[in-house]
């Protein structure tokens, strides 16, 4: 079953890709996190952590391990909705391809 | 493919929902690490605190949310009641009118240069018809002054056609507006008759159709040719304002039209002549009747008495009377001055 649920999610991964459908909800995700403020309050974050650490020291691997986890928690449920219902539309349209 | 399918359809939603739920959290994770470069290039290029300013031009430039102001803390109509000081004329002038007001007061500008120059024109227009006058005398003639301040006091009102402002009235006062030429025209083509002095009138007939529409109550500027009046129209309107004495200006059919009536001519020129000074009559009456074969030649003298802008009536009934031997061309460019000033003495 796993094995099916894998290959199944490669296809329709290769599927998002195909049609550009994953471009779309990238940008759609994107332009909605600056709406909603989300860019500057996780700014507002990496400052902060910047000045903790030092300008001249920092990262991608720091930066990336201390934002990622506040990021996709500070993520709006509205935001989150939306695209969760996107997702499941454009399952629902190809399950039969 | 078909396996796929197969066990697409055959999962249940719990699965498909876990697949969605994946493929979402994978975008977010796309957008933090590309947020995350773009702040770690940021800081690496050094413009990442580019945008922090120090707290006092902070507070400066904050954004005001106070009734009455824009948000930059600005007054909204603070303008429209101030009062300027014009330099040149020392008067108080409000701010919207200002730059209009300056323009005509330095006597700068396209409009104020060519409001002058048509002044100018127009004063030697007048200069010139005045000079032609003997008698200064005249200068106190009651009904002159009288018809010019009253010239001077609806000019205002019309519209100048070189002003940029065609479409609006001129509201404001200005220094330099105000004795404006007499012959103002509207937009139309028209001209308001009430506001003409006799002698404008004359000149006005000689020239111009000047039938009186019915719905402007304008008198028409076109030519004595224009094709929209009848010369009956015209021949009206002249009687109207000239009285029974006064005659169409018909220049270019004047010798064409036989139709014209020899009993009526003889009426005027007798009435003419007995108007005049009874010394008159004899060299008159015998000029008069040579003149008569040529048809409208009595217009055409007329007008030539009109042309020269005589102030008053009997002297150009006399003019008349006297021109008609005088001429005997069509066009009424002949020398009509001399012949007036012989009677000046009489008169």
């Amino acid at each position: 079953m796993r094995r099916d649920v894998q290959i199944l999610r490669a296809a329709i991964n290769q599927k998002l890709i195909e049609t550009g459908e994953r471009e779309r909800l990238k940008e759609l995700l994107r332009a909605k996190l600056i709406e909603c403020g989300w860019k500057d309050q996780l700014k507002a974050h990496c400052k902060e952590v910047i000045k903790e650490k030092g300008l001249e020291h920092v990262t991608v691997d720091d930066l990336v391990a201390e934002i990622t986890p506040k990021g996709r928690a500070l993520v709006p449920d509205s935001v989150k909705k939306e695209l969760l219902q996107r997702i499941r539309t454009f399952l629902a349209q190809h399950a039969s391809l | 493919m078909k396996m796929e399918e197969m066990s697409l359809s055959g999962l249940d939603n719990s699965k498909l929902e876990a697949i969605a739920q994946e493929i979402y959290a994978d975008l977010v994770e796309d957008s933090c690490l590309g947020f995350c470069f773009e702040v770690h290039r940021a800081v690496k290029c050094g413009y990442f605190f580019l945008d922090d300013t120090d707290p006092d031009s902070m507070k400066d430039f904050e954004i005001v949310d106070q009734p009455g102001l824009d948000i930059f803390g600005q007054v909204f109509n603070q303008w429209k009641s101030k009062e300027c000081v014009c330099p040149n004329c020392s008067r108080s002038i409000a701010a919207s009118r200002f730059a209009p007001h300056l323009e005509k007061c330095l006597g700068m500008g396209r409009n104020s240069s060519r409001i002058a120059n048509r002044r100018i024109a127009n004063s030697n227009n007048m200069n010139k018809s005045e000079s032609d006058q003997e008698d200064n005398d005249d200068i106190n003639d009651n009904d002159w002054s009288y018809g010019s301040e009253k010239k001077a006091k609806k000019r205002k009102s019309d519209k100048n056609p070189n002003s940029p402002r065609r479409s609006k009235s001129l509201k404001h006062k200005n220094g330099e507006l105000s004795n404006s030429d007499p012959f103002k025209y509207n937009n139309s083509t028209g001209i308001s008759y009430e506001t003409l002095g006799p002698e404008e009138l004359r000149s006005l007939l000689t020239t111009q159709c000047g039938v009186i529409s019915e719905h402007t109550k304008k008198m028409c500027t076109r030519s004595l040719r224009c094709p929209q009046h009848t010369d009956e129209q015209r021949r009206t309107v002249r009687i109207y304002f000239l009285g029974p004495s006064a005659v169409f200006p018909e220049v270019e059919s004047s010798l064409d039209n036989d139709s014209f009536d020899m009993t009526d001519s003889q009426a005027l020129i007798s009435r003419l002549q007995w108007d005049g000074s009874s010394d008159l009559s004899p060299s008159d009456s015998g000029s008069s009747k040579t003149s008569e074969n040529q048809g409208w030649g009595l217009g055409t003298n007329s007008s030539e008495s009109r042309k020269t802008k005589k102030k008053k009536s009997h002297l150009s009934l006399v003019g008349t009377a006297s021109g008609l031997g005088s001429n005997k061309k069509k066009k009424p460019k002949p020398p009509a001055p001399p012949t007036p000033s012989i009677y000046d003495d009489i008169n």
